[in-house]
């Protein structure tokens, strides 16, 4: 052991409900994105891209698959003898345990585990966002204002502004005000889910989190307003550079397609900061002679005879003779045999598509979700199915 | 734990690939869109249980190790055994063994400081996907010394130096005969793909009763042996070929476009691992054109591909047309460019409208760092 300068703690515990029919079997952090990553990759890429080495993972939800993909971390070099990844799940103690009850609380029943590396600062991070994020440069300037917590902002679409947590700054960007998901937007900074605390500030204010019984032991809900009421040195860092949210199927699929674009293509792509994953070695995909791909992403071990038009094929995708697959996300391993297509569909992992079916066909009704059809991990979907745009199956 | 260590002689050099072994060994030249062709040896022996493998270095390491690093990918960075270097002797002119004996005394501690039974030793040149579990179980029935590893001939492929032999009803070989005896009769008939378990003692003492003599091929010592020896066969079918030459290389390659051959190699239980580079998936832009092809990951494609195989990071861009190419990583082939029956080695950049033609007899090889 020895004694860290900055230790993250990672929230990967949430069940992610609203993505249905992905975080079925799999806890959100875990899901596949953008062909050959899980969403956790990019925050554990930002860790070991901004030399933090010593990063607590806090699991609850459906924890098996995730934990698997962790491991020991050194798919993104974060297996180091000094620190390395430590996956926390919530535990017993002397007398009780309880689950964990809000991202707080969360932190609060690990705090021995901080305590054990004795950092100055806590960076806290969630496993649900997709972003490219240097938290040395954030870190930089919590020291640089001698702030107490710091909390990564963004410039959000003034319309989209009350689905976050809103900030208002004063010239030195010391924070003023902090509503969560506020009506009537102040401002259009909103906050990232990324703060850093001096440990000695978190601490106390967790321990008198857990003493207050209405709290509801959130950092947004409570903590951030609790520490802004008693005059606390605030800041707000303002980050820029990509960030997406991908909480919901829509902006699940939008942030996919995204990448398809070439301007941002190189924006998670980009070989200077790179996303590390822990990926399967398969061999090169093959593409067949009856096949054509038109502006999508491939990955290896994917083996392709059809039609593939704008859409991202993640590993050991197979796509059989006379498919046609459309505005889509296959997720590892999917099979889609001969004469089925597909069209704005998201086909969930090791799902099996049977010859001829066809999935994302207009309906008579108006379809929910944007149109997005979602098809769960592991599903069989048998053969001539007819599936309506917008289902979840 | 495995009852056998490994050895890989990745020393073997040929004058006959041209540029692509110039600056490197066989066992370092890339091949199948992400590989090299050591990664076939070393992960048919890590999926037969061997977690102790000694590689054989030739002069020009670098690619090698630059490759290997620890052995993290083949799961050798091991506080029990793992990947050992072992530096072979320096081959002046006419150094073609095949498993030169001086290699291995000059590191007989990696053999000494071993407690198993069995060393498997491989050549490093040879595609193949292998599992060595069976031949050390026939090994183990037959009690044997030594086990030579076959594949029954065939009559498709084009075999020049490899080595027939005879065995009898209980697969005990009876007779071998060496590769530079001419005019044998083509026949089907099982040949030796330079792949062998050897009991470690025997190997040792063969090692030590050879001492005094200075270059000398352990086959020729088992031939000389094989009355003494307990020498038995165990077939195989996995093998793809080995490769000496340009066409070896063009046409094992061209091979893979064949699902029977993939399917051999890598579509099995057992998985081939290599060093792993993080990239992105291939983006395949709207004017791109893909047929039978083998494309690896973190390419950009807006051209024609056709029957060829394309490795990590190639950048094609609008209207150039590959067929029938092999184009290595990080190849930039600019708009309009042509390519047919062509090799391009590492980081080639073909400026537009160039058109680079070899034959199917002879590909065309460009050089590593070209510029056309």
């Amino acid at each position: 052991m020895r004694k860290q300068e900055c230790v993250a703690m990672l929230l990967a515990g949430g069940q992610g409900s609203r993505l249905g029919g992905l975080t079925r079997i799999r806890a959100k952090p875990a899901v596949s994105f953008c062909g050959k990553y899980r969403i956790i990759d990019f925050t554990l890429s930002n860790c070991s891209n901004s030399n933090i080495n010593t990063v607590g993972v806090l699991i609850q939800y459906k924890p098996f698959l995730l934990n698997s993909y962790i491991g020991l971390g050194s798919a993104w070099d974060l297996d180091n003898p000094y620190g390395g990844v430590h996956i926390l799940p919530p535990f017993l103690g002397e007398k009780a345990g309880s689950w964990y009850n809000g991202t707080a609380n969360a932190v609060y029943q690990n705090n021995q585990f901080i305590d054990f590396y004795d950092p100055e600062y806590v960076i806290v991070l969630s496993g649900d966002h997709v972003y490219k994020m240097d938290y040395t440069l954030m870190l930089k300037f919590h020291k640089e204002k001698n702030s107490d917590i710091t909390i990564a902002t963004l410039e959000v679409p003034w319309e989209e502004a009350s689905r976050f947590g809103i900030l208002s700054v004063d010239e030195d960007k010391r924070i003023t005000k902090f509503t969560e998901k506020p009506l009537e937007p102040s401002s259009n900074l909103a906050s990232m889910g990324v703060y850093i605390f001096n440990w000695s500030i978190l601490k106390q204010a967790l321990i008198a989190d857990a003493g207050d019984s209405q709290s509801q032991n959130d950092f947004g809900q409570n903590i951030i307003p609790q520490q802004l009421k008693q005059g606390k040195r605030v800041y707000a860092y303002k980050f820029e550079g990509y960030w997406r949210d991908v909480g919901t199927i829509e902006s699940y699929y939008q942030a996919n397609m995204e990448s398809l674009r070439a301007g941002h293509f190189l924006n998670i792509f980009d070989p200077k900061f790179r996303i590390f994953s822990n990926e399967d070695i398969l061999p090169p995909h093959f593409v067949g002679s009856t096949a054509e791909i038109n502006n999508s992403l491939v990955c290896n071990g994917c083996i392709v005879h059809g039609k593939v038009i704008n859409s991202i094929l993640a590993p050991g995708v197979f796509v059989g003779k006379g498919v046609q697959i459309e505005d889509s996300i296959l997720l590892p391993n999917v099979k889609v045999h001969d004469g089925s297509v597909i069209v704005k569909t998201i086909v969930g992992e090791n799902a099996e598509i049977m010859r001829h079916c066809r999935i994302g066909v207009e309906g008579l009704l108006a379809p929910k979700q944007e149109g997005i059809t979602v098809i769960e991990d592991n599903h069989l979907v048998p053969e001539g199915s007819i599936i309506e745009a917008g289902n979840n199956v | 734990m495995s009852n056998a260590i490994g050895i890989i002689y990745a020393n073997t050099a040929t004058d006959s690939l041209q540029g692509l072994a110039l600056e490197r060994p066989i066992a370092a030249v890339p091949f199948g869109g992400r590989y090299r062709i050591l990664d076939f040896a070393l992960s048919s022996m890590v999926n037969s249980g061997i977690r102790t493998i000694g590689l054989v270095t030739p002069h020009h390491y670098r690619p090698l190790l630059d490759h290997l690093g620890a052995g993290k990918a083949w799961f050798l960075d091991r506080k029990d055994g793992g990947l050992f270097i072992l530096p072979g002797v320096f081959h002046g002119l006419g150094g073609n063994h095949t498993f030169c004996i001086k290699d291995l005394q000059n590191n007989m501690e990696y053999l000494d400081k071993d407690f198993a039974e069995n060393v498997v030793i491989s050549s490093g040149d040879q595609i193949f996907n292998i599992n060595f579990k069976q031949a050390l179980e026939v090994h183990d029935d037959k009690n044997a010394d030594v086990t030579l590893i076959y594949k029954e001939m065939d009559n498709s492929g084009e075999l020049t130096n490899e080595m027939f032999f005879d065995m009898d009803k209980d697969q005990k070989v009876s007779n071998i005969q060496d590769k530079k005896v001419p005019g044998r009769i083509k026949i089907v008939q099982p040949y030796f793909v330079n792949m062998l378990i050897i009991r470690r003692e025997i190997l040792s003492n063969i090692l030590e009763k050879y001492s005094s003599i200075g270059c000398m091929d352990l086959i020729d010592i088992l031939i000389a042996n094989l009355e003494v020896l307990k020498i038995y066969g165990s077939p195989t079918c996995s093998l793809i070929g080995t490769i000496r030459t340009v066409k070896d290389y063009f046409d094992r390659s061209m091979d893979l476009l064949d699902l029977g051959v993939r399917g051999k190699l890598w579509l099995g239980a057992d998985h081939i691992h290599t060093k792993i580079k993080d990239n992105p998936p291939t983006q395949y832009t709207s004017q791109a054109k893909v047929s039978n092809s083998l494309i690896a990951s973190g390419c950009t494609i807006a051209g024609e591909v056709v029957n060829s195989i394309i490795f990590r990071g190639v950048i094609l861009e609008q209207g150039c047309k590959i067929k029938n190419s092999i184009i290595l990583p990080k190849c930039h082939i600019h708009a309009n460019a042509q390519t047919d029956y062509a090799i391009l080695d590492k980081s080639v950049k073909v400026n537009g409208e160039n058109v680079l033609k070899g034959s199917s007899d002879h590909p065309l090889v460009v050089l590593k760092r070209t510029v056309i």
